[in-house]
């Protein structure tokens, strides 16, 4: 009855769970331009996922899987389908995404025939780990749309992400967690699971008994994939940040539904991997160019963001691509070599940065 | 159908009249006289004779003689004191004024004066130690509280058996106690007479604005040379002379000098001063604040007293509203502008029709193009906010800035500029008379005209307030754009009233009928509104004919067409609407049709929350203004329309990178020159196909160059 009542008069009032409060980019989150500093590995279309295999790299570019040896690139094979996720396995091997409904493991990028196949209950497959027991975690982020239409799934506020362990000996799916706010991106971490909740802004740690805790809250981005740093600790990957705007947008069924029915999804008020491009864009206050400039610390319709998180989990650094930059939409990172390669979803770029750079203001 | 009831509901509820009614200074007096009428309404439904002339004229005389003291509560409150001791000093003129008249049995205006004097005195020894010697208010008529009281009860031992048994009969003494004229008791008369004096005195004379002033801020008003200390004092004085007349109408009316009188009648007064509005802080209140609240505590008590109720619940009740009015009063006076600025904003129910395709490939009239990419570009980085651009006959490029100045460039390169004349408001929309003049819109002052030595002088500030309106738009909030018709008139668009010019953004959010367009007569001085309730009046443009003006409502996405004159004077015809974009200036082209600058570009997701008011309150309310939806104007276009609403041609910068924001265009001997509000730089354009002698004050004012 009480919480009813201060449900209420929160949401009447802008208080609790209706406030529209966003947390600022600030200690290891400190904004910086690094990630326009960036240099363009690769142009492509549509690129997803990336890992590595060897000396070279493996990128998902659209159906095209594309090996990227130097500065050359080669198609390795297509696919019938995109590719949503991709996953090098310990001791060779590749696992591969596709459509988010079907996972393939195939002993090498170019086998011919997969080595298991999943095919039974998969909906939103966007990202895949090895686990250190050779079987493989899929974070499934939506059982209601489809892995290009995260944003209706956050515009209706979805909470039908689960975490999977797929194991390809026996060919079972279990689950280790259901009912996350878009589960998008996952990694082992001794025993446990990271997670990626991504509608709830936070980094979840599935321990084997299946209990939870959170490693980092209050985010205020979306954090997607994630991957292993050399010398402990994981690169969280960003895909786009929060909005007061989007925040409140999330707080006002009404206008959703309607924006859901008439508007075209390119055009909505939600987080976007690019931005810019038209018109018809919804425009905030402060993008409005003044002298000719627009403001880095504008909100954000589309982000650029990795964030360097230690051993315990707690962010170390980031890399950012405020407002006015290109390099927005980091889906994907990983070392490879002596460089950190990304994948900015949002220009359709794969863009490299030089480990030793990285840090120094924080460092400092 | 849940549409159409927010269309009606928006339409005929005035939403916006709430926030301008509280922001009105009226409103804190509006709430003690609608209290009054309550509680007078209540009584008379209650008490059955409480309408009866003897009952009125019996609460006139009691609210006349606690008004008086009232009167002198307000004015030391009003300075930012507080006066505990005038009970006592009450009652102390009281037992002077009875002990002059029937102990040493003087005449009555002798004791009328003397008694004034005393209770003048009385007061001064407050004043002194308040205003001079700066003690605590407080507790400086706290202690004169007592004293004045002690000394109260040592006189009424030795002299009341005088007083009691002497009974005057004196014709003008009881002309002061209880004769009435023309039904109304001599004290309420008297009273009227010094309220009225009294309001004038606090509102237009300078010693009560001083009174205001220093309890507004007293180290201003210090540092503004105002006698803080004189004045002060003197408030106390004046305090201590309006008691003890009340106090001489108490003694002729009972002549009595019992030990109770006056005890409790600073509660009384202090509970009636601040339940009329006047805050105790100081700096604010006026006569009728002071009056009603006295008529208010007055009819509580008596209300109480008919009712039976006893002595203790009738204090009981003073006291909890005294409480009461005070919490009241203090929330207000720190959250009012919180409040007002909360509820001031008021979105309206705003519809437009899907707009039409401009999509590279969807064909029609708008379909993007890069023809505007190659603009060249004058004064880059060297002028701010040229919302307008302007050429006179010798090809010198006039264009505002936001530094407040008119810059000139220079033929044939526009490198060379100068500060042609310098205002001191961003000016906007501009027009060359047939004497050369410049007439200059300058948001948030008015028109202006500038001279051609550059003299600049006020054309009009100001036009006639409408009568149904609130607020007062008699001032020109945010004139935006004109143009001169052959007989003189300048015919200019006020963009919004409710808002100032940096506020665009808000009224864009309200997307009411909020601006007007009004008309100086050059000839007359005279200036008057022609239209009102336009979404955002902006560019204006006298028509071929010479007898009406196309001008822009800028989110109404339309261009209109208004008669001044001529067999169809006063009508308004739609030339286009439902636009793409935000239109901006209207200027002649030189095949007689009409530019048009599209400032910014309608968004799907603006034009749905348009439709959907609530959503837009609330967003103002929670979500700061950098985070608003806004009209989109980074990119926008020029557009070429003829007088029958066709659109022409379409000009766009896809990338915008060379030249962001359009906001007019003005077209000169082949080329177009673009102006930009938000832009550092003015945009320089070749058309093909122009008449290469084209200038628009020579086609204007028929002169040939």
């Amino acid at each position: 009855m009480i919480a009813a009542i201060s449900e209420i008069a929160n949401r009447f009032l802008g208080r609790g769970e209706a406030a529209i409060t966003v947390p600022s980019f600030d200690g290891a989150l400190k904004p910086n331009q690094a990630l326009e500093q960036a240099e363009i590995l690769l142009e492509c279309d549509a690129p997803e996922d990336l890992c590595t295999e060897g000396t070279s790299l493996l990128i998902a570019d659209g159906a095209r899987l594309t090996r990227l040896t130097g500065n050359s690139t080669t198609t390795v094979r297509t696919f019938e389908r995109p590719i949503s996720a991709l996953a090098s396995l310990p001791g060779g091997g590749l696992a591969v995404a596709l459509g988010g409904t079907e996972v393939r493991l195939y002993d090498h990028a170019a086998a011919e025939t997969p080595r298991a196949a999943f095919t039974q209950g998969l909906h939103t497959v966007n990202a895949l780990a090895p686990a250190a027991d050779g079987t493989l975690i899929a974070t499934d982020g939506s059982s209601l749309h489809d892995v290009g239409d995260w944003a209706r799934d956050l515009m209706e506020l979805g909470r039908t992400g689960r975490v999977l362990r797929l194991d390809p000996k026996t060919g079972t799916i279990r689950e280790l967690a259901a009912g996350l706010g878009y589960a998008f991106g996952a990694i082992a971490s001794n025993d446990a699971v990271l997670v990626s909740e991504s509608w709830r802004h936070r980094l979840v740690s599935i321990a084997p008994d299946g209990s939870r805790k959170d490693l980092l809250r209050h985010l205020p981005v979306y954090p997607s994939r994630l991957s292993p740093a050399s010398g402990g600790g994981f690169w969280l990957t960003a895909f786009t940040a929060r909005t007061q705007l989007v925040e409140f947008v999330l707080r006002e069924p009404g206008y959703r539904r309607r924006m859901i029915a008439e508007i075209d999804p390119e055009f909505w008020v939600a987080p976007r991997l690019r931005s810019g491009n038209s018109f018809k864009e919804p425009l905030q206050g402060a993008h409005i160019k003044t002298m000719g400039v627009m403001k880095p610390w504008a909100p954000p319709r589309s982000y650029g963001l990795i964030i360097r998180l230690g051993a315990d989990g707690l962010p170390r650094y980031s890399l950012h691509s405020r407002a006015d930059g290109v390099n927005h939409g980091i889906v994907a990172a990983v070392e490879a070599g002596s460089d950190l390669v990304m994948i900015a979803k949002g220009p359709g770029r794969v863009i490299r940065l030089p480990l030793a750079s990285l840090g120094e203001e924080a460092r400092a | 159908m849940r549409e159409t009831l927010t269309r009606l509901r928006y339409r005929y509820w005035p939403d916006h009249l709430l926030g301008e009614i509280l922001s009105k200074r009226w409103t804190e007096t509006a709430i003690p006289v609608i209290l009054l009428l309550i509680v007078g309404f209540a009584l008379s439904r209650s008490l059955e004779h409480f309408l009866s002339a003897s009952s009125l004229a019996d609460t006139a005389r009691q609210a006349g003689e606690i008004g008086f003291i009232g009167l002198g509560m307000a004015l030391v409150v009003i300075v930012g004191g507080i006066d505990l001791s005038v009970g006592s000093i009450f009652a102390l003129t009281d037992f002077c004024a009875l002990y002059l008249l029937d102990v040493l049995n003087w005449p009555v205006p002798a004791v009328v004066v003397v008694t004034m004097i005393v209770g003048g005195l009385l007061g001064a020894v407050n004043g002194v130690l308040i205003g001079y010697l700066r003690l605590r208010a407080f507790i400086t008529t706290l202690i004169t509280l007592i004293i004045y009281r002690s000394a109260y009860d040592l006189l009424i031992q030795r002299y009341s058996n005088a007083i009691a048994s002497a009974f005057p009969d004196i014709p003008s003494w009881d002309f002061i106690g209880g004769r009435s004229v023309f039904g109304i008791p001599s004290v309420a008369l008297v009273y009227i007479v010094i309220a009225i004096f009294g309001h004038v005195f606090l509102t237009r004379l300078r010693p009560g604005w001083h009174i205001t002033a220093i309890g507004g801020s007293r180290r201003s008003a210090y540092n503004s040379g105002i006698p803080v200390r004189r004045t002060i004092a003197l408030c106390y004085v004046a305090s201590g002379v309006l008691t003890s007349i009340g106090a001489l109408f108490f003694a002729a009316r009972l002549g009595t000098v019992g030990g109770d009188i006056g005890v409790g009648l600073e509660v009384i007064v202090l509970t009636a001063t601040v339940l009329g509005g006047i805050t105790l802080g100081g700096g604010k209140g006026s006569v009728v604040k002071s009056m009603v609240g006295v008529l208010v505590v007055l009819l509580v008590t008596n209300g109480l007293t008919a009712m039976n109720a006893r002595g203790g619940v009738n204090r009981m009740a003073l006291a909890t509203i005294l409480l009461a009015a005070a919490m009241v009063d203090i929330r207000w006076q720190k959250n009012r502008t919180r409040i007002i600025s909360k509820v001031y904003v008021a979105p309206t129910y705003h519809a437009l029709p899907p707009p039409p395709p401009t999509e590279i490939g969807s064909g029609g009239p708008f379909e993007q193009n890069d023809k505007l990419r190659d603009v060249s570009l004058i004064g880059l980085g060297r002028i701010e906010a040229p919302e307008d651009v302007i050429l006179d006959r010798n090809d010198v490029l006039y264009a505002g800035s936001r530094h407040g100045d008119i810059i000139r460039f220079f033929p044939p390169d526009y490198e060379r500029m100068e500060v042609f004349a310098h205002i001191g408001g961003q000016p906007l929309g501009m027009a060359f008379d047939k004497e050369d003049n410049l007439y200059v819109c300058i948001g948030g002052m008015g028109l202006y005209r500038i001279t051609p030595d550059g003299t600049v002088e006020k054309a009009t500030d100001e036009t006639n307030r409408s009568i149904y309106s609130v607020n007062d738009d008699s001032r020109l909030r945010l004139a935006d754009d004109l143009d001169i018709t052959d007989d003189g008139l300048i015919f200019f668009s006020e963009a919004t009233v409710r808002y100032e010019m940096d506020e665009w953004p808000v009224d864009g959010l309200e997307a009411r009928g909020n601006g007007r367009i009004i008309c100086y007569d050059t000839k007359t001085g005279t200036t008057h509104t022609a239209l009102r309730g336009l979404k955002f009046p902006n560019g204006v443009a006298v028509a071929s004919d010479g007898q009406s003006i196309l001008f822009a409502e800028t989110f109404g996405c339309s261009i209109k067409r208004y008669w001044f004159t001529g067999p169809k004077k006063g009508d308004v015809e739609t030339v286009m609407d439902n636009l793409p974009g935000y239109p901006d200036n209207i200027n002649l082209a030189s095949d007689g049709n009409y530019w048009l600058a599209l400032v910014g570009m309608r968004s799907p997701s603006l034009d749905l929350a348009w439709k959907m008011p609530g959503f837009r309150r609330r967003m103002a309310k929670r979500v700061p203004v950098d985070e608003w939806l806004f009209p989109n104007i980074n990119t926008g276009c020029v557009v070429k329309f003829n007088e029958q609403g066709k659109i022409l041609e379409s000009f766009w910068d896809l990338k915008g990178l060379n030249h962001p924001m359009i906001t007019s265009m003005r077209e000169h001997r082949g080329y177009l020159y673009l102006g930009g509000i938000a832009n550092n730089r003015i945009g320089r354009f070749k058309l093909d196909n122009a008449d290469p002698d084209f200038v628009q004050y020579d086609k204007r004012w028929g002169k040939s160059s």
